[in-house]
């Protein structure tokens, strides 16, 4: 049995290692500074694209310095890629006066996120892929900067068909959920409107990592075309096995969801070359505020801005500038400013869309190159075409409250 | 003071402490609610030597059933948890009693395959659960008078819950039921002869497991908003299960310590590194290999190590930590 003196020594020492990391936390910015709040997958498995958009973050946030005579701080949030983590943090942040954030590379946390700022009457913007964040879960308080899967499938199958009249039998490769549905959905349409013989479609789940099964079927299926709809590491993955079981020569390769110069790096020029790849952005877009931002990182961090990087560049200066516009830091009046914003972005003009809060931007068709005709060391990939295709808000079932 | 009043005096010095020290009511709420998981967890390592890696299935569907109930029912928020409760302890009954057929590294792996079989139930039932998605939109209604809206006011009804729970949970291992269950983690074949229905008594435990941790993923959605497909992915079990070892499997009160340290520690070594994770990585070899005991053994030692505390370990009656990979034979 213990003595009341030993109980409460056991007790003093329980509890203080329960609350020491309270009184060791640092306070994140000194009062008065505006704080743009930064949730990234900073750990976990989608670590290398939290790194990047941070530095992005950070990059604007440095640069612009003040706003409204107030200096300009960012809150880094390590998202660890788990929706609840990222909910949980972003309540943390909205207690300590947080309002505006951007972030959110997954679906599934950007999405739990967007709500959670919303109940706050924050904003957040995020470039996460999902169609429902700026459609059937659409809400006052999220924008989303990347193009939806529509946009992303018409942007690059519809070209390709124009490009490659021969090409008459497509397979697809998809993902079993609901992005996955989206994009195969919107290829469907395609094909039906230009008479295209869709000979067979894979499903996978999630978690997949060995597909040679699924491409023994598509070889099987003879197609002219492969068209993987899957991302990130599963598409590299994809795009290995398919060239090393020869596909490559024996058919046109899409790959329309690529991650852009991370991506590439990874795969490097001998598996790309021939292959077609749909991006949100590559750094050698020709837009005056692109070259610009290539020729900071370039002399900044000696490297060319990738995706996340770029992306979250230009969403946090979206969230500064409207503050500005707006004159406050207060969710309402952001959101405001920011509905209908016009500015001169990273693919040209960009608008964000009042209705829905979706940017309309471009969507890119590239090219591998061979390792040969590469200029430098990220020339990975020659722009083929872009544009614009959006559906409408009624389309995309956003019911704004 | 006996044993138990003294930890569940610590279990209520800890919920009231917590909002003192701590700026997050949600950081706070979700220390309780992983307490609940890995005490509920520990009943069944610790008290019944099962290594369960299913705790993350009736996690999972706690958080989905109080979800689905409260998005599509008017069903008041004490019925939604009850329910969460319930589905908890029925899948955790046909769980057990289907892995507890097998011992020792089978059981594991059946509970493990468990765990991805209802993992693929939540993603691929997508129209249900939200799939990848997740189950978004999920209210925190008030509680009669009571909003719980506010994070520390959702906090105090959590804290409250915890406590009757802990409580409960030590009136079950101190019964003699959990007694029965000690003998069956410690010789199963001579509790069997000396005539306990020790199937019948590891499915309970699995109920009362599930239960309980069905109870804590349905509080946990609540204080998110979102039943995420995360909750009842094997990770979860996981880190269920690292709570409750860093803690220490000698007591429930330890798991309410293993939670809390994996909790804020997480969240502050996040904040400071993003390569957190082999640091906890690091802590699980150091706890495995030199600390079997958990952070409760350390606590022991330490109060033994104090000048006044020597005079009084002597006659301390802290049960010895309940190491079932080596002492029991049905992990």
């Amino acid at each position: 049995m213990l003595n009341r003196r030993a109980l409460l020594k056991l007790s003093s020492v329980a509890a203080s290692s329960l609350l020491l990391p309270a009184g060791l936390r640092p306070a994140f910015a000194a009062s008065g500074d505006i704080t743009i709040g930064a949730p990234l997958p900073m750990s976990g498995p989608f670590a290398a694209n939290g790194k990047f958009g941070s530095m992005g973050t950070a990059m604007i946030v440095e640069e612009i310095g003040k706003v409204l005579d107030r200096k300009l701080s960012y809150l880094e949030i390590d998202t660890e890629g788990k929706p609840a983590t990222a909910v949980r943090k972003v309540q943390e942040a909205m207690e300590r006066g947080v309002t505006l954030f951007s972030g959110g590379i997954l679906s599934s946390e950007a999405l739990a996120m967007g709500k959670e700022v919303a109940k706050g009457k924050g904003v957040f913007i995020t470039t996460a892929g999902a169609d429902e964040i700026t459609g059937s879960e659409c809400n006052k308080s999220t924008f989303r900067w990347s193009v939806p899967t529509f946009g992303a499938i018409e942007q690059t199958v519809r070209p390709l068909i124009e490009q490659l009249p021969n090409a008459k039998r497509w397979y697809t490769i998809t993902p079993q959920y609901v992005f996955g549905d989206g994009l195969l959905n919107a290829a469907k349409a395609i094909f039906k409107e230009k008479g295209i013989e869709h000979v067979g479609n894979s499903y996978h789940s999630l978690t997949e990592k060995e597909f040679s099964g699924y491409l023994t079927n598509a070889m099987a299926a003879k197609p002219d075309a492969l068209l993987i709809l899957n991302f990130g590491s599963q598409s590299s993955d994809t795009l290995r096995q398919a060239v090393s079981f020869g596909m490559k020569n024996r058919m046109t390769i899409l790959l329309a969801w690529a991650s852009g110069l991370e991506q590439f790096e990874a795969l490097g020029p001998e598996l790309m070359e021939g292959v077609y790849f749909g991006a949100q952005y590559w750094h050698g877009i020709d837009s005056p505020f692109n070259r610009e931002l290539v020729a900071k990182v370039q002399a900044k961090h000696k490297m060319n801005p990738n995706y996340a990087f770029a992306s979250a560049y230009l969403t946090t200066k979206i969230l500064i500038d409207a503050a500005a516009k707006a004159g406050s830091t207060e969710g309402p009046a952001v959101i405001q400013a920011m509905e209908g914003m016009k500015y001169a972005g990273l693919t040209g003009d960009e608008e964000i869309r009042a209705a829905d809060h979706q940017v309309i931007k471009n969507y890119y068709l590239l090219k591998g190159k061979a390792k040969s005709a590469m200029k430098d060391k990220d020339d990975y990939a020659d722009i083929i075409s872009f544009g614009k295709s959006f559906q409408s808000p009624e389309q995309a079932q956003c019911k704004m409250a | 003071m006996n044993r138990a009043s003294l930890h569940f005096l610590l279990a209520a010095l800890i919920a009231i402490a917590l909002p003192l020290f701590m700026r997050s009511g949600t950081l706070a709420s979700e220390v309780l609610i992983f307490a609940m998981a890995a005490a509920a967890c520990n009943l069944l390592l610790g008290y019944t030597g099962l290594l369960s890696f299913g705790q993350g299935i009736f996690f999972g569907l706690g958080s989905y059933a109080a979800g689905l109930t409260l998005l599509h029912t008017s069903l008041p928020l004490a019925l939604a948890l009850v329910l969460s409760a319930i589905t908890g302890a029925v899948v955790a009954t046909g769980v057990g009693w289907l892995s507890i057929r097998r011992q020792g590294v089978y059981f594991v792996m059946l509970t493990l395959a468990f765990s991805q079989f209802f993992y693929f139930l939540a993603y691929t039932f997508k129209d249900i659960t939200g799939g990848d998605n997740g189950l978004l939109n999920i209210p925190r209604p008030a509680i009669g008078p009571f909003s719980l809206g506010d994070s520390w006011t959702y906090y105090g009804f959590v804290a409250v819950l915890f406590l009757l729970l802990f409580a409960a949970l030590q009136r079950v291992a101190s019964s003699t039921f959990g007694r029965t269950l000690l003998a069956v983690r410690d010789n199963e074949e001579r509790a069997r002869a000396i005539g306990f229905p020790v199937r019948d008594f590891k499915i309970t435990a699995f109920a009362i497991s599930g239960a309980v941790t069905g109870l804590a993923g349905a509080l946990h959605a609540l204080l998110i908003g979102v039943a995420p497909l995360s909750n009842i992915e094997y990770h979860m079990s996981e880190s269920i299960l690292i709570m409750t070892i860093i803690g220490g499997t000698g007591n429930l009160f330890a798991s309410v310590l293993g939670a809390g340290f994996y909790v804020i520690v997480s969240d502050l070594l996040s904040s400071i590194w993003p390569r957190w994770l082999l640091l906890l990585g690091g802590l699980l070899i150091v706890v495995a290999l030199f600390m079997q005991k958990g952070l409760w053994g350390l606590l022991e030692r330490l109060v033994e190590a104090l000048p006044m505390g020597r005079k009084s370990s002597t006659k301390s009656s802290i049960e010895a930590p309940i190491q079932p990979e080596s002492q029991g034979r049905g992990i």
